[in-house]
C-alpha cells in the first residue's frame, strides 16, 4: 500500500522526498486518516510543483478533516433517520408508494456515503490506537455499501424486490446485508471511539446502542426472532438512537474544531 | 490570529508546530510528528507533515541533514529560528492580551 501511496506523488517530489516519506509511512500502521491524507498531500504536491499550492485546500490537515467528518456524520445521521423512519413507515403502509421508495432509497444511498466519509474524517485518533479496529470498521461498511448500491440499483432497474439477483440472493436481502455491515461497522467504530476517548464518549455509547439494537430489531420484525411487540419497540429504539448516535459524533467533532466560547463582553477591543 | 511565517498561507499552523518541535534540535519526519502529537494532542498526518516541510526548506527556514538509513533530519535554520522566535513573541503578546481581557470580564 505504501508504494501506491508514493507512486500518487509527481516523480520530482518523489526523487527529493520519496525514501524519508516511505521510511515514515512505514513506523506505524497507517489508519484511514493518515490515507486521506496522504492522498490530499500528493494533490497537493502535484498543485505545488506547478505554481498552484495556493489552489489545494489540503493545508487544514486534522481541523478540516474533523470538520468534513462532522458535517458528514450529521448528515448521514439525518438520513439515515429518514431511510429508516420512512422505511418502517412505508413497510406498515398496505401499498408502499413508488415515489416514497426512490426517496428512501436515494436516502439510503446518500447516508451510507456520507456514513463512510465520516468514518474516514473522525478515525484520525482511532487509527493511531487502535488501527486494525479502525481499518476494520471502514472496511466492513465500504463492502456493505458496494453490496447496498448494488441492491438499491437491482431494486430500481427490476422495480421488483423479490427477484432473484446475485448468486441466488434478491436485490432486498443483498441491499439489506449492505446496511447491516454498515450498521456493524459503526458498532466498531463506536467501540473504538470509546476506547480511544478522542470524541464524546456518550455520543459513541449512544452509537454503539443503535447500532446493537439492529439485530434484534430486524430480528423481530422479520425473522420472528423475538416477539413482534418487543421487535418493534427495539426497532424505534434503532431508529432513534443509531442516527442520533452519528448526529451526537459529528457535534463533538465540530466542537473540538469549532471556536471557543469565550465572553469578551465589557472588554475594551 | 494570522501566524507570520511567509508566503505558507494555510500551511502556517503545522509550520509553525514543526519549527517548534525543531527549536530543541534537529528531527527526523517522524519524530516530528510524534512530538507534535504529544505537545499538541492532535495527529498530524504524514501528507500534512511534508507538505509543510518541503515549503519550509523552499523558503530556507529548516535545511536537512545528511540522512542516517533512510531517515533524513532537519534542523531550524537562523533565519527559522529568528522567524520562529518573533512568532512565538507575538503570539505570547496576544495571549497575554486575552487573558487580561478575560480577567477583566470575569473580575
Amino acid at each position: 500500500m505504501i508504494n501506491l501511496l508514493l507512486r500518487l506523488y509527481p516523480p520530482r517530489w518523489r526523487a527529493r522526498y520519496g525514501d524519508e516519506f516511505a521510511a515514515v509511512l512505514e513506523e506505524r500502521p497507517l489508519g484511514p486518516f493518515d490515507v486521506a491524507d496522504v492522498l490530499l498531500g500528493a494533490l497537493d504536491a502535484h498543485l505545488h510543483l506547478r505554481g498552484l499550492g495556493a489552489a489545494s485546500q489540503h493545508a487544514k490537515g486534522f481541523a478540516m478533516s474533523l470538520r468534513i467528518g462532522g458535517y458528514a456524520a450529521i448528515l448521514g445521521g439525518i438520513l439515515w433517520f429518514v431511510a429508516l423512519a420512512g422505511n418502517a413507515i412505508n413497510d406498515g403502509a398496505d401499498s408502499g408508494s413508488s415515489v416514497l421508495g426512490i426517496t428512501l432509497m436515494t436516502s439510503i444511498v446518500v447516508a451510507t456515503a456520507a456514513t463512510l466519509v465520516a468514518l474516514v474524517g473522525l478515525s484520525a485518533f482511532q487509527s493511531r490506537r487502535h488501527p486494525v479496529l479502525t481499518w476494520t470498521a471502514f472496511a466492513i461498511p465500504a463492502i456493505g455499501a458496494v453490496l447496498g448500491l448494488l441492491g438499491v440499483v437491482a431494486m430500481a432497474v427490476a422495480g421488483d424486490t423479490d427477484s432473484t439477483f446475485f448468486g441466488g440472493l434478491s436485490a432486498y436481502l443483498i441491499s439489506t446485508i449492505g446496511v447491516t455491515a454498515l450498521v456493524l461497522g459503526s458498532a466498531l467504530f463506536a467501540i473504538a471511539t470509546w476506547l480511544s476517548g478522542s470524541l464524546s464518549r456518550a455520543a459513541s455509547a449512544l452509537l454503539l446502542v443503535g447500532a446493537l439494537l439492529f439485530v434484534p430489531a430486524m430480528g423481530g420484525v422479520t425473522g420472528g426472532i423475538v416477539p413482534p411487540a418487543l421487535g418493534y419497540l427495539v426497532l424505534i429504539g434503532a431508529i432513534l438512537a443509531f442516527p442520533a448516535g452519528w448526529i451526537a459524533l459529528g457535534l463533538s467533532a465540530l466542537r473540538i474544531d469549532g471556536p471557543r466560547p469565550i465572553t469578551l463582553e465589557g472588554a475594551s477591543l | 490570529m494570522e501566524t507570520r511565517i511567509p508566503e505558507l498561507g494555510r500551511f502556517a499552523e503545522p509550520a509553525l508546530l514543526i519549527l517548534v518541535s525543531l527549536s530543541d534540535g534537529p528531527k527526523h519526519g517522524y519524530a516530528i510528528m510524534a512530538d507534535v502529537e504529544a505537545g499538541t494532542g492532535r495527529p498530524l498526518g504524514p501528507g500534512t507533515l511534508y507538505a509543510a516541510l518541503a515549503r519550509l526548506e523552499e523558503r530556507g527556514l529548516i535545511e536537512a541533514l545528511a540522512p542516517v538509513d533512510r531517515r533524513r533530519p532537519y534542523r531550524l535554520t537562523a533565519v527559522g529560528a529568528t522567524i520562529l522566535a518573533e512568532q512565538l513573541h507575538e503570539l505570547s503578546e496576544f495571549a497575554q492580551l486575552g487573558l487580561k481581557r478575560l480577567a477583566r470580564s470575569s473580575g
